[in-house]
């Protein structure tokens, strides 16, 4: 028996002896390697999902969660880690497949099919709106046209992203300046879909997404933990590894999980509650869309969900994700689409696939139209949305909302919803394939510079550096305001009355307006407001009165004193009241004779180097008082100084359909370009029931002089206050002549009297001939005489 | 849509030269009688045609073709109903090159203010039509014009068929096929028929209009072509070898 020499045994090695008797040892210990090498190495492969075996059940999923590195998740550890999609559904469902289906994988070398709704970049404050896209559909910009990283695009759309895709980009994609390692990816969230527990909560994501926490998103989202910490606070070079730091406990603190352990068995297994086929909600949480007008208890679902179908029904897919759209066409755009038949066509009327297969009609039920009266060219030409689909026309197109531009369908303390991009519908527009399709469209606004007939859009992060306080007008105010709040026993809200609204700091540090009957066009006043009543904020009184006028100076004096800390003051606050000025020296109030201002009262302004300046400059006064109410970001007046400081005849700002530029003399010159035009993709939704299509009421609803379906005026809309617009009737969406529909329209009006004159022409002919027949057949059988 | 337009082709063009030929034949039949050459000659018939297409296509020939029409409408449809009898005509021609010119050479079908004016004519048409038939059918009942010399029209098959017995079955064919066109496009505006039905319709007026466009050819050709003088009523439809005389 070898034993291990003494300096053998302090080394700590495995000795390999020379000794026979050791062999059998060391032949383990390389038996032992290979095969723990041959585990890590089939733990690294994705094992072959087995291939569905007919069951119509889903499997119960009981199933370890995994983490990222493929460790499992013990709910009763210390500080586990949130659980990975990529890991833990990965034995039955192969991940790498999953994550090229149609919500993932979109980028420019991906087929663009029928465009879809764009991503829309929306700041308020410059007045931008901007559709992006991935793919490469028509007026929308790649995110890397306005220097957007995939870091950048998850922070402001992973709300309403399923995960994947960019999200999860390799260590080669990640950009300079991210903070992946920090946040973690984002992978493709099966839960968000596939969990049927009422506890996933998408607000509860885009709350994750918010704090960075782009790893834990998923376990917080579905419900199986709670996550708390926050990976924006953390620093760049802080990684999952580093654990929570016991120095601070309540800023910078990192995610965490903690499970709920009932969801869990003794194994550490977790139930998770699959729905194969996702519920409705798990669509609309991204999909949704409503128009602004309808109040929610009078809007109708789409007629397909009343009958029973749910959104899966028709946009199915199998493992790979590559989900039918469902449009007419579909199979030119995506040779490999799984199925043709889920199209409006493929349904209820048949067809045939790209490849001229067959489609059987009436799958699920879909009932077949006879489509009583209606000429074959409107087949032929329109697309069955634009009778079916969205609402009906009128003479406007309508204000909606969708949960991806307009941030819907997220809860919780912040208001999430925002009122731009405006998105109007139905607009009709000929499809890729050449037939009419109601649209949804918005115009995008945004700065830009012009070189040639291109257009390159400028990031709005510029814009804002280059435009300084043009573009925030209400900060004159908020600061006066903000100021006032420090007066000492001041008994109200101080507010502002100018040009007939009142004025008020909301939390956010901007301005809150009402409509303010009381006040005047033209004025402005400073007030408080207490209890619901409005206080002039310096009463009336006699200076000249020393005995009346002692309290109000006092009061005036705690004003000033208040004034003085407002922030970026341009001078020294004084007060002008009946023929006396007020203002603070050394402490004090100073109270001096002023006779030409002896009809003044109330009147605050600066004063600076012995000259008076306007409490709030007229830029910002006209500008506030424009914008207030208005659902405008941005006046022409701003869009101007905003062009001079951004430099050059090249600069433009685009919006409502218009590009603006620079003219002569202080003015603002608009004009048509291709890159105003409007951004629009198809709506297939909400499907109308049958009775309330076009055309029920008969051909009129679309064909008459007055009709809304071809002279709907569609005017250009942006965050520009301004009236100058693109402003185009519907028929020159649709590339129609609108004089020749004016006059088909017009011979609708004395189409009953044709029809009456035909049918009295037929019925003359047809006697005619009949009695002509019936004599030829007499004749021939001998029954009448021959003519003589 | 192809097998229309085939027929289209075959069946106006083989009744142009069927018509033509005829009267090649009879122009040419004296010099047949003496063998100076023979009854018939592909290439002396087409020789013919360009010969008398040359001598048509004049404006001496145009303003007697015109002066002719012109009068036999005065004969036969005299007052008011002249003015019926152009409108038929007039609305028969549009709707005949307005019809042919899109299925040939718009895939896409009628549109725009062509079929503005198709459909609006086809008021004056059945209208025009209902006068004519309304007042003139009794003169195109058996026995009422012509004369009963007998001479095969559609030979070898019919050869008892006078000029006049042919232009009356013309003249009902126009009226039957003109009735389908009306029916069908009446039809195709009420809310009644459903899908299958209207694109079945519109086949039907499609064929009809090319059956009308044939009779109304025939009809013109018999009734208002004047025949080959010197052969007077006989042998002008059909060869002299198919006659019974």
């Amino acid at each position: 028996m070898h034993r291990k020499s003494k300096s053998q045994r302090k080394r700590g090695r495995f000795y390999f002896s020379r000794e026979k008797q050791n062999r059998p040892l060391f032949l383990s210990w390389v038996a032992g390697v290979v095969f723990l090498t041959a585990d890590f190495a089939a733990a690294g492969q994705t094992a072959k999902p087995a291939p569905w075996d007919g069951s119509r059940v889903t499997p119960v999923h009981q199933i370890p969660l995994k983490d990222e590195f493929g460790q499992t998740i013990v709910p009763t550890e210390r500080h586990p880690l949130p659980f990975s999609a990529r890991t833990s559904c990965a034995p039955c469902h192969d991940y790498e497949v999953v994550r090229k289906g149609w919500h993932f994988e979109a980028g420019p070398a991906s087929p663009a099919g029928r465009p879809g709704e764009p991503w829309v970049l929306v700041d308020d404050r410059t007045g931008t709106q901007i559709p992006l896209s991935f793919r490469p559909w028509k007026g929308s910009f790649p995110p890397s046209a306005l220097g957007l990283s995939a870091w950048d695009f998850t922070l402001h759309f992973g709300r309403h992203f399923p995960g994947g895709g960019v999200a999860e980009p390799s260590e080669e994609e990640m950009a300079p300046g991210s903070r992946w390692g920090v946040s973690g990816r984002l992978e493709v969230n099966c839960l968000g879909c596939h969990n049927a527990r009422r506890s996933q909560n998408p607000s509860e994501w885009a709350k994750q997404i918010l704090r960075e926490n782009f790893r834990w998103a998923a376990t917080a989202a579905s419900g199986l933990g709670e996550v708390g910490g926050m990976s924006s606070r953390l620093d760049p070079t802080w990684d999952i590894f580093d654990g929570p730091n016991p120095d601070d406990t309540e800023w910078a603190v990192p995610p965490s999980v903690r499970y709920d352990r009932t969801v869990f068995d003794s194994k550490h297994r977790a139930f998770l509650d699959i729905a194969a086929k996702p519920d409705d909600a798990r669509c609309l949480a991204c999909h949704a869309a409503a128009p602004a007008a309808v109040p929610k208890f009078d809007f109708d679902e789409d007629v397909h969900t009343a009958a029973g179908l749910a959104c899966v029904s028709c946009h199915r897919h199998d493992v790979s994700h590559a989900m039918i759209r469902g449009y007419e066409g579909e199979g030119k755009d995506h040779p490999a689409v799984l199925s043709e038949d889920f199209s409006c066509r493929g349904c209820h009327l048949g067809g045939r696939t790209a490849a001229r297969e067959k489609i059987m009609p009436g799958r699920l039920g879909a009932p077949y139209p006879k489509h009583n009266g209606l000429p074959k060219v409107h087949l032929d030409r329109l697309s069955c949305t634009t009778c079916h689909s969205g609402p009906l026309p009128a003479r406007e197109p309508a204000r909606v909302r969708t949960s991806r531009a307009n941030r819907l369908g997220i809860y919780g303390i912040a208001n999430w919803v925002q009122d731009m991009p405006a998105i109007f519908e139905p607009v009709y527009l000929r499809d890729t394939n050449g037939k009419l399709t109601p649209h949804r469209l918005f115009w995008p606004a945004y700065w830009g510079k012009r070189n040639g007939k291109e257009i390159s859009p400028l990031r709005p992060a510029a814009v804002l550096e280059a435009a300084g306080d043009i573009l925030f007008p209400e900060k004159p105010v908020t600061r006066i305001l903000a100021a006032l709040f420090n007066t000492v026993d001041l008994p109200g809200t101080p507010v502002l009355f100018m040009d007939g609204k009142s004025f008020e700091v909301n939390v956010d540090g901007g301005l809150d307006a009402a409509e303010f009957p009381g006040a005047k066009a033209g004025e402005m006043r400073w007030a408080m407001k207490k209890d619901g009543a409005i206080l002039p904020l310096v009463a009336d009184f006699d200076p000249a009165d020393a005995e009346a006028a002692a309290e109000p100076e006092i009061f005036i004096q705690k004003l000033l004193e208040a004034l003085r800390t407002t922030e970026a003051a341009p001078g020294e606050p004084v007060l002008i009241h009946r023929g006396f000025q007020y203002k603070i020296v050394e402490s004090q109030v100073e109270k001096i004779a002023s006779p030409e201002d002896a009809a003044t009262q109330g009147l605050f302004f600066w004063l600076r180097d012995g000259r008076r300046l306007p409490f709030v400059p007229e830029f910002e006064r006209r500008t506030v008082g424009a914008l207030a109410n208005s659902g405008k970001a941005l006046t022409e007046e701003q869009v101007r100084r905003v062009l001079e400081t951004l430099g050059g005849p090249s600069s433009v700002y685009l919006a409502g359909g218009k590009v603006f530029k620079l003219g002569g003399e202080n003015s603002l010159k608009s004009e048509d370009h291709e890159a105003a035009e409007p951004v629009a993709w198809p709506l297939a939704h909400q499907v109308r029931p049958a009775r309330q299509s076009l055309g029920v009421g008969g051909c009129t609803d679309c064909h008459r002089t007055a009709s809304e379906f071809f002279f709907a005026e569609v005017r250009g809309q942006g965050p520009l206050l301004s009236r100058a617009s693109s402003l185009r009737p519907g028929s020159a969406y649709m590339n129609l002549t609108a004089p020749y529909h004016l006059l088909f329209g017009m011979s609708f009006a004395v189409r009953p009297f044709f029809k009456i004159i035909l049918g009295a022409a037929a019925a003359a002919i047809g006697s005619v001939l009949l009695a002509a027949f019936l004599l030829a057949v007499g004749r021939w059988a001998g029954l009448t005489e021959k003519g003589r | 849509m192809l097998a229309f337009l085939l027929l289209a082709v075959l069946s106006v063009g083989g009744l142009v030269v069927r018509q033509s030929s005829l009267r090649y034949r009879a122009a040419n039949a004296a010099d047949a009688a003496q063998g100076k050459a023979p009854a018939f000659s592909w290439p002396a018939y087409f020789s013919w045609l360009r010969k008398r297409g040359r001598e048509m296509w004049t404006k001496k020939t145009l303003s007697r073709a015109w002066a002719v029409l012109k009068s036999w409408s005065t004969d036969h449809y005299p007052g008011p109903l002249g003015w019926a009898f152009a409108g038929l005509v007039a609305s028969f021609l549009y709707q005949a090159a307005s019809g042919l010119a899109f299925a040939f050479f718009v895939p896409r079908g009628m549109f725009g203010l062509a079929l503005l004016a198709h459909v609006g004519s086809g008021g004056l048409f059945a209208l025009s039509l209902a006068a004519v038939l309304f007042w003139r059918a009794r003169d195109y009942g058996p026995g009422k014009t012509g004369s009963s010399t007998f001479s095969g029209f559609a030979c070898p098959v019919f050869k008892n068929l006078s000029r006049s017995e042919v232009g009356k079955m013309a003249f009902w064919a126009l009226a039957f096929f003109g009735f389908i066109q009306i029916a069908t496009a009446l039809g195709s505006m009420l809310p009644v028929f459903t899908f299958r039905a209207q694109v079945a319709m519109i086949g039907i007026h499609r064929y009809s209009a090319l059956a009308l466009l044939l009779s109304a050819l025939l009809f013109a050709d018999v009734v208002f072509l004047p025949p080959p003088k010197k052969y007077g009523d006989t042998s002008l439809i059909c060869p002299q070898k198919w006659t019974d005389k």
